[in-house]
């Protein structure tokens, strides 16, 4: 998928950095390894984080503007908690790459594990292969990219947002989405509770084709039309203000 | 005549039952309402303190003698919180209560140097402004859950349930969503806001522990963080969340408080507070990690009693919640100003109507007008007065059964006034020398 879609893969987006350099996570512990990496951050440094060896919890909390690439593959919760970070993963994540991101760019050039930008209130990341379950859980903001397939459970209790999955999702897509946009390249599984579908406007169309290019997709890999997956809000409200309740507190 | 012995013969053929099924039958629905489970359950009130005398050291000690300085989260954190009496606000969340009733609780607790717990809707800033010690939630909706916030806490604790509700979500109703309500948790105003029971990110023990490392990187290793467990399973979820790193073990029984859940989950899940601290103590010295691995007790603990036997059963420290409420005047009827009756429909003393966002003396609403009944500095005393109260009392039972410390106080010091206590809290029966069932400690 990602050797097809990859025509010119574009690195993160850089913040500003006086001068690069790396270091060889093998020759570290967890610990030392993202206080390296914080202590680079707070220097302005561009940081290359060599051997990741699909290790988990790496780069996580940093709320400096900073720039990162992993030469390989990240475990779980890679980039998780930071704000105005800016990373290129060479390989693919575990659960949980960018959980809760505030703002910053996070580009993964293969498969991304469950969970992808769960939760996350801003920024973008940009997933190159497939997603696994339940990519966008609890969005709160900003925008992820699925250049290939998405699990199952998709934008599961999405608040706001939007998810882009140029290929499929899997089963429950949407389930219980309060609002935000799961727009759809290819084939829905399934739809989730209080889920609904709608076909994307054509300015909507227009708006995500110039997006998409501007991410270097090229016009012959993008989906046709995209389906878009909302919220039926039927959940809105559960009325829940028993008779004798509602006399008493009417304002 | 006739129809009081009909009446009496009706046994679980009440007139509130009667009323319930007719509300239910008017609904279509299960119910909803705030406070606690009103079932009949052993409690702390069916165990009591048995002190010594010509058995016991003849030491004659005044409560001013009885330390209650707490220290939690030595295993791993660098700094581990340290405060003054082992009993701390938990966490409410910023939506089920007003601004001014966090703030009166921040307050209230700094007074006397506790801490104070953020809950299920993001930390506010006057929070952090006023707490001594503040721990920051990490619930399964991360509810305005920021990095920086979660930095700037002194504790992290993640959320795996509550013991009003387990298995379920917090629901925050449409009347309490208000627009700065709905901003903050970036969710549409006015909606039947229900979080998710499960976390976005981890679902088993594994998860779990690389979860808890993450956190741990996040705040550099230098806050503890604790796990807080709805007593359900006690004895497998305490030994997987100790095992998966937490410095800390929150068990919360079925008699704690909520701001609005289903009555079914209320009363007819969970177990109660007793069995839980219990069994949460005995998977711990299971686990060779008792002491190394804190015990917060919470759920329906109204006094320093109940907080002394809570730790005298194994806690390390206690939460409280609906008790810290009504310090804030939660069903007290204030002259000239509320009018319960005519607000909520019943009178002060037998509210429950947290849900509904009219609570007449701005606690759990969202309406300004409601809110500002609250005097935050004047219900900033209440609270420090209550916590100091409460610590009292904890010296005084720990002065009369001869000790100076209230974590001296131990399993030995208690016995049970009924067979349901007895075999729930694993402590003798009265009279009876001895217990049911036997304990795997003594719990220090």
């Amino acid at each position: 998928m990602t050797e097809r879609l990859a025509g010119n893969v574009p690195k993160a987006l850089s913040a500003p950095v006086s001068q690069g350099y790396s270091i060889d996570a093998r020759k570290l512990t967890t610990r030392l390894l993202n206080a390296s990496i914080k202590s680079g951050v707070s220097k302005g440094r561009y940081i290359t984080i060599l051997n990741p060896d699909a290790r988990h919890n790496l780069a996580v909390g940093i709320v400096k503007r900073c720039s990162l690439s992993f030469a390989g593959s990240v475990g779980y919760y890679c980039c998780a908690f930071c704000d105005g970070i800016s990373a290129t993963i060479e390989g693919n994540s575990g659960w949980g790459l960018g959980d809760n991101l505030m703002s910053g760019s996070i580009v993964i050039r293969e498969d991304a594990g469950a969970s992808v930008g769960a939760s996350m209130r801003g920024g973008q990341i940009l997933v190159w292969g497939n997603a696994g379950a339940r990519a966008g859980i609890s969005m709160k903001g900003g925008t992820l990219v699925i250049a290939g397939n998405s699990g199952f459970l998709t934008g599961f209790m999405m608040q706001r947002g939007r998810i882009i999955v140029m290929g499929g999702v899997g089963d429950a897509a949407g389930d219980s989405m309060y609002e935000g946009i799961v727009y759809v390249g290819g084939e829905i599984g399934s739809l989730g509770v209080d889920a609904k579908t709608e076909s994307a406007t054509r300015s909507e169309e227009v708006e995500l084709r110039a997006f998409l290019k501007a991410l270097k997709f090229r016009d012959d890999i993008l989906p046709r039309r995209f389906r878009k997956i909302v919220s039926a809000k039927r959940l809105y409200q559960y009325d829940s203000l028993e008779p004798l309740e509602r006399e008493r507190l009417v304002i | 005549m006739i129809v009081s012995d009909e009446v009496s013969r009706r046994e679980g053929w009440t007139n509130e039952v009667f009323q319930d099924l007719q509300v239910k039958a008017d609904l279509g629905r299960y119910r909803i309402r705030g406070f606690s489970t009103f079932q009949r359950i052993a409690h702390f009130d069916d165990i009591i303190f048995i002190p010594r005398y010509i058995s016991g050291r003849g030491v004659e000690l005044r409560p001013a003698d009885v330390s209650t300085e707490t220290v939690l989260g030595t295993r791993y954190a660098r700094n581990a919180i340290s405060i003054s009496t082992p009993v701390y606000i938990t966490g409410m969340s910023y939506g089920a209560l007003s601004r001014s009733a966090k703030t009166a609780l921040a307050k209230g607790a700094a007074k006397v140097g506790t801490a104070t717990c953020t809950g299920d809707g993001g930390m506010l800033t006057e929070e952090r402004k006023y707490s001594t010690t503040m721990i920051y939630q990490v619930n399964a909706s991360r509810y305005g859950v920021t990095p920086q916030d979660m930095i700037s806490g002194d504790a992290v604790e993640v959320v795996v349930g509550q013991g009003a509700k387990p298995a379920t979500g917090g629901l925050l109703m449409g009347q309490k969503v208000s627009a700065i309500i709905a901003k903050k948790r970036e969710l549409p105003p006015g909606i039947d806001q229900r979080s998710p029971t499960r976390h976005p990110d981890w679902l088993g023990p594994d998860d779990l522990g690389i979860f808890i490392e993450m956190l741990r990187e996040v705040t550099d290793w230098r806050v503890p963080v604790q796990v807080k467990i709805p007593a359900c399973r006690v004895k497998d979820d305490v030994k997987l969340a100790a095992k998966a790193g937490a410095d800390g073990i929150v068990i919360d029984g079925m008699q704690a408080g909520t701001g609005a859940s289903s009555e079914v989950v209320l009363d007819h899940s969970g177990i109660p507070t007793l069995p839980g601290i219990v069994l949460a103590r005995e998977a711990l010295e299971e686990l060779g990690l008792l002491k190394k691995v804190y015990l917060v007790a919470s759920g329906g603990i109204r006094n320093g009693i109940d907080a002394a036997k809570a730790i005298a059963l194994g806690a390390d420290a206690v939460a409280i919640g609906q008790a810290a409420i009504i310090a804030l005047n939660c069903n007290r009827e204030l002259p000239g100003i509320t009018d319960f009756v005519r607000e909520v429909g019943v009178p002060a003393g037998y509210c429950t109507k947290c849900h509904t966002g009219k609570c007449p003396v701005g606690i759990t609403t969202q309406d300004p007008l409601l809110e500002k009944r609250l005097a935050i500095d004047e219900a900033a005393v209440r609270v420090a007065n209550l916590l100091s109260s409460m610590t009292l009392e904890m010296k005084l039972i720990t002065c009369a059964l001869g000790k100076r410390n209230v974590h001296d106080l131990t399993v030995d010091d208690l016995s049970a006034l009924n067979v349901e206590a007895s075999m729930m809290a694993k402590v003798p029966m009265v009279g009876s020398g001895g217990t049911l069932l036997k304990s795997a400690g003594r719990g220090k």
